[in-house]
C-alpha cells in the first residue's frame, strides 16, 4: 500500500519523497494530537491516565521489537528479557550509584544495548527458527540471572525504584509521569522513522527483502544483523525503564516468555514494518484485557453468568482474550491495524468516488 | 443497535451513581497462577463471606461493599499495577490480598495510600507495624494484617513438636532438619527463622532442598532427603507441588516426617496425594475443621450456601481461613463506621486495635482469637497443628465422601503456645 498522495503532488527531490509526514493535514493532525495528549492529564482520572503511560512505555520496546522483525525481518521471542534488563539495570544504577533516575533511564538502555548485541551475535550466521531458538536461549538466561543475581535484581523479592525527579520535581504521580512518557515516546518514534531514511535503515529494509541482494549491493549482512539487535534491545531497554520507575517496583516475574510473545501480538496486531503500527499494537494490547475485564465484571454475577457457569473461569476470559484477538488478526488482517488506519484514511479521502 | 447503544449508555451513567453509595473493597486473587490450589478455596471464602455480610447485614453502617475481584494469576507486577488501577479509579478504603511477592511489594504504596491489606501471605516481615525491628530488608508495615501465626511462627511451633516428637519416639543422636521450597518469596520468608530456630532446638541442619512452586517429578529431591538421612523435612510451598514431593517421595520409599507450611496441605491435597500424604502435620488456623462442631460452625455454613446453595460441599480448611480473615476487615470497618464515622482507611486500621482476644461475632469456636498493637501485628503465637491421615485409596469419591467415610481426616496433634518475643517480631 503506497503512501496517499493528492494527486498532481510531484516530488522533485528526495528530500520531499522521504518525508514522513507527507501532507499538510497530516502534520496539522499530528500537532494537533500531541496538542490534545498534552491536555488529557487535566481531564483524564489516573486510571486512564496509567493506562496511556503503559502504552507509552510498551509501543517504545515495541517499536524496537518492530525494527528487529517487521525492518530486519529477524526474530526474537526474548524480548521481555531485554525490556527487563532495562528495568533493572536503571533501578540498579539508581540505588547502586545515586545517579539521577532520569540519567539512569539513558544508561539503562545503553546497557541494554550492548547485552542485546552479545545475545544478538548468533543472528549473523542464523536465520528463522534457528535465531528464533537461539533468542528463546537469552531469554531464559537472562530470567534466571535476574532470579539469582541478588546484588543486581534483589533476587526473587524484587527491587523497588524511586521515581525520577529534576530540580525537586519529582514524577510520581501519573498526571506528571505523563508527559514524561510522552516525551519519550516522542523522541524514540521519530528517532526511528529518521533511522529509516537513513542509509542504515534502508540497509535494515534490505536485508528484510532478500539478503542475498543486499549482499551483493555490499551490505555487511553480519553487521546489519546484529546491529538490529543492538537497536531493539536499546528501545526495549528505555521502555523497561520507563516502566520500573512508573510501577515503582519490578520483579523477575513480569519478564516471562509470555511476555515476550505479548510484545510479538503487538507488533503483529500493529503492523510489521511499521512505526505507527508499534503504538497502535500496544495500545490495543493494553486495551484488551482492561475491556474484556470490565466485560467480564459486567457479567459476572449476572443471568448469563449463571447460565453459562463462567463463574470463578471468569478471569480466564482476560487471557483467551489475547490469544484469541492475535489468531484474528493474523486470518482478517495480517498487516496489522496500521494498514486498517490506511484503509479507514483512504475511505474518507476518495469518498464518494472510492472505485 | 441503538437501543443497546443507549442502554449501555445508562448504565454507564447510573453505574457511578450507584458505586458511590457502596463501599469499594479490593479483593486480589490467584485463581489461575501458581498457588491456585490454595488460592481458590481462600478466595471463595474471602468473596462468600463478604457477599454473605452484604446479604445478612446489610454491608457496612447500611451501606453495601462493593467488592472488586481481580484474579492476578500469582504475579506481583500485575497486582502492583491492579492495586495502582483501584486506588486511582475506584478508590477503595481496604484490600483482601494475597501473595507474600505482591504484599511485600505493596507495603510502601498501602502505606502511603493508608490502605489496610489483609493479606493471605502470613510472612513475618509484615509483622513488624512499628518499624522498630531493624532487621535488614523489614519496614515499618503498619497497615498490614493477616489472620494466623505468621510463617515463621508455625515453623517454630511444629519444630517445637517435632523435637518432643524425636524425644517421645526415644530416637537417640540429633535429628536432621531440612528446609524445602522454591525460590521465590513465599517459601524463602520462614527459611533463615525456622533454620535458626532447629539449631537452638538441637537439630542437625541440612542445607535446603529446591523444588518449584509448580507441580513436577521431584524424585531426585526425594533421594536426596534419603541420602542425607533426613528426619524432618519443611515443605515450604503450597499443596499442588508438595503432591509431587509426597507421591515422589512414597514411591522412592523415602521416610521422612513431613510438616507442611499453612497452606502445603489441605483436604484436597490429601485426596489428591492419596497415601503418601498420610502422616504429614501441619497448622490449621482455626479452630475446628469442616465436620467437626462450633458455636460459629452454623455461620459458616450459610456463608458457604451463597456460592453453593445445595449445602454439600466440603470446605477445606482454607475457605474457612478465608472467612475469617474477610470478618476481622468487615468488624474493623464496622468499628470505623460507628456512631457514623466515615469508613476510611485510616480509621479502619486503628480499629483493628480495639479489640484484644479478637474473635469476630458469631464466628465463635471458628476463628482464633487475634491480638493486634500498633508495634506488633502478629496476630496470635498459637499454632495448632493437625495431622493428615489417609488410610485407603482416594481415586473415588469426593472430599466429602472421603472424610464421611474415614478414608481421609485431620487429626490434632497439639497445639503450641509460642512466646510473644520481642526481639522475633518481624522475623
Amino acid at each position: 500500500m503506497a503512501v496517499l498522495a493528492p494527486t498532481g503532488d510531484f516530488r522533485t527531490s528526495y528530500r520531499a519523497d522521504t518525508t514522513i509526514f507527507p501532507t499538510l493535514g497530516s502534520r496539522a493532525a499530528l500537532w494537533a494530537g500531541l496538542a490534545v495528549l498534552c491536555f488529557a492529564p487535566l481531564v483524564l482520572d489516573r486510571y486512564f491516565l496509567g493506562l496511556l503511560i503503559n502504552v507509552g512505555t510498551l509501543s517504545i520496546a515495541a517499536l524496537g521489537l518492530n525494527i528487529l522483525v517487521g525492518f530486519s525481518g529477524q526474530i526474537s521471542i526474548g524480548h521481555a528479557a531485554f525490556f527487563g534488563l532495562g528495568a533493572f539495570a536503571s533501578a540498579w544504577l539508581h540505588e547502586r550509584f545515586g545517579i539521577p533516575v532520569l540519567l539512569c533511564i539513558p544508561i539503562a538502555g545503553v546497557m541494554t544495548a550492548v547485552v542485546g548485541l552479545v545475545f544478538g551475535a548468533p543472528a549473523a550466521r542464523l536465520k528463522g527458527l534457528y535465531l528464533a531458538i537461539a533468542t528463546l536461549a537469552a531469554q531464559f538466561i537472562l530470567e534466571d540471572f535476574f532470579a539469582r543475581a541478588q546484588w543486581f535484581t534483589g533476587g526473587v523479592s524484587g527491587r523497588i525504584t524511586e521515581s525520577p525527579v529534576i530540580g525537586g520535581f519529582a514524577f510520581d504521580r501519573e498526571e506528571s509521569y505523563f508527559y514524561l512518557v510522552l516525551a519519550f515516546v516522542v523522541v524514540m518514534f521519530v528517532a526511528a522513522a529518521n533511522l529509516m531514511r537513513t542509509r542504515d535503515g534502508r540497509a535494515l529494509v534490505a536485508v528484510r527483502d532478500h539478503y542475498l541482494s543486499a549482499e551483493i549491493m555490499g551490505i555487511n549482512l553480519a553487521y546489519y544483523r546484529t546491529l538490529s539487535f543492538g537497536i531493539a534491545s536499546f528501545y526495549a531497554g528505555i521502555g523497561g525503564a520507563l516502566y520500573a520507575h512508573h510501577l515503582l517496583f519490578v520483579s523477575v516475574e513480569a519478564f516471562n516468555i509470555l511476555f515476550s510473545i505479548q510484545f510479538l501480538g503487538m507488533v503483529i496486531i500493529g503492523g510489521l514494518g511499521s512505526i505507527m503500527g508499534s503504538l497502535m499494537g500496544a495500545a490495543f494490547m493494553v486495551a484488551l484485557p482492561e475491556v474484556v475485564q470490565s466485560g467480564a465484571d459486567a457479567i459476572a454475577g449476572g443471568a448469563l453468568d449463571r447460565m453459562l457457569k463462567i463463574g470463578g473461569n471468569i478471569s480466564f476470559l482476560r487471557e483467551m482474550a489475547i490469544g484469541a484477538a492475535i489468531i484474528l488478526f493474523l486470518i482478517f488482517e495480517p498487516d496489522g491495524l496500521a494498514r486498517r488506519w490506511k484503509l479507514i484514511k483512504a475511505y474518507w479521502k476518495l469518498y464518494p468516488y472510492s472505485h | 443497535m441503538k437501543a443497546l447503544l443507549a442502554l449501555a449508555a445508562t448504565v454507564a451513567i447510573a453505574a457511578p451513581a450507584m458505586a458511590q453509595q457502596r463501599i469499594p473493597v479490593g479483593h486480589l486473587m490467584d485463581n489461575s497462577g501458581a498457588t491456585s490450589d490454595v488460592g481458590v478455596p481462600y478466595g471463595q471464602g474471602v468473596a462468600d463471606t463478604l457477599a454473605w455480610v452484604n446479604q445478612t447485614r446489610q454491608g457496612v453502617g447500611g451501606r453495601q461493599l462493593n467488592v472488586l475481584g481481580f484474579d492476578y494469576g500469582y504475579q506481583a507486577p500485575r497486582a502492583v499495577s491492579q492495586y495502582q488501577a483501584w486506588t486511582g479509579r475506584e478508590r477503595v478504603v481496604a484490600i483482601q490480598g494475597w501473595g507474600t511477592a505482591d504484599t511485600e511489594a505493596l507495603v510502601r504504596f498501602v502505606n502511603r495510600d493508608r490502605i489496610p491489606f489483609i493479606s493471605g501471605s502470613y510472612s513475618a516481615a509484615l509483622t513488624d507495624a512499628g518499624g522498630k525491628s531493624g532487621r535488614a530488608g523489614v519496614e515499618a508495615s503498619p497497615y498490614n494484617f493477616f489472620f494466623g501465626p505468621s510463617y515463621s511462627d508455625a515453623l517454630r511451633g511444629m519444630l517445637r513438636w517435632a523435637a518432643d516428637d524425636w524425644k517421645a519416639k526415644g530416637q537417640a543422636g540429633r535429628p536432621k532438619y531440612v528446609h524445602m521450597g522454591g525460590n521465590h518469596p513465599y517459601p524463602n520468608s520462614p527459611k533463615e527463622a525456622g533454620e535458626a530456630m532447629a539449631r537452638e532446638l538441637g537439630f542437625d541442619v541440612v542445607p535446603a532442598i529446591q523444588f518449584a512452586l509448580a507441580p513436577g517429578d521431584y524424585t531426585a529431591q526425594c533421594l536426596t532427603l534419603k541420602q542425607q538421612g533426613v528426619n524432618y523435612a519443611y515443605l515450604g510451598n503450597t499443596a499442588g507441588s508438595n503432591i509431587s514431593v509426597l507421591r515422589a517421595c512414597q514411591a522412592a520409599g523415602v521416610q521422612v516426617q513431613f510438616m507442611g507450611n499453612v497452606w502445603g496441605m489441605d483436604e484436597n491435597a490429601m485426596k489428591a496425594a492419596g497415601t503418601a500424604a498420610n502422616g504429614v502435620v501441619f497448622p490449621v488456623r482455626t479452630q475446628v475443621v469442616t465436620g467437626q462442631d462450633a458455636p460459629g460452625m452454623e455461620t459458616i455454613r450459610a456463608i458457604s450456601r451463597i456460592s453453593d446453595p445445595s449445602g454439600n460441599t466440603y470446605r477445606p480448611v482454607h475457605y474457612m481461613a478465608g472467612a475469617c480473615a474477610a470478618m476481622l476487615m468487615v468488624e474493623a470497618m464496622d468499628t470505623a463506621a460507628a456512631n457514623g464515622g466515615q469508613v476510611t482507611g485510616e480509621r479502619i486500621q486503628k480499629a483493628f486495635y480495639e479489640r484484644t482476644n479478637w474473635v469476630p461475632r458469631g464466628f465463635e469456636g471458628v476463628c482464633t482469637p487475634s491480638t493486634f498493637t500498633a508495634d506488633d501485628h502478629r496476630g496470635t503465637m498459637r499454632v495448632a497443628i493437625y495431622r493428615a491421615v489417609v488410610t485407603g485409596d482416594t481415586a473415588q469419591g469426593s472430599v466429602g465422601d472421603l472424610i464421611r467415610a474415614g478414608t481421609m481426616r485431620l487429626e490434632p496433634v497439639t497445639t503450641v503456645e509460642l512466646e510473644r518475643k520481642r526481639e522475633l517480631l518481624g522475623w
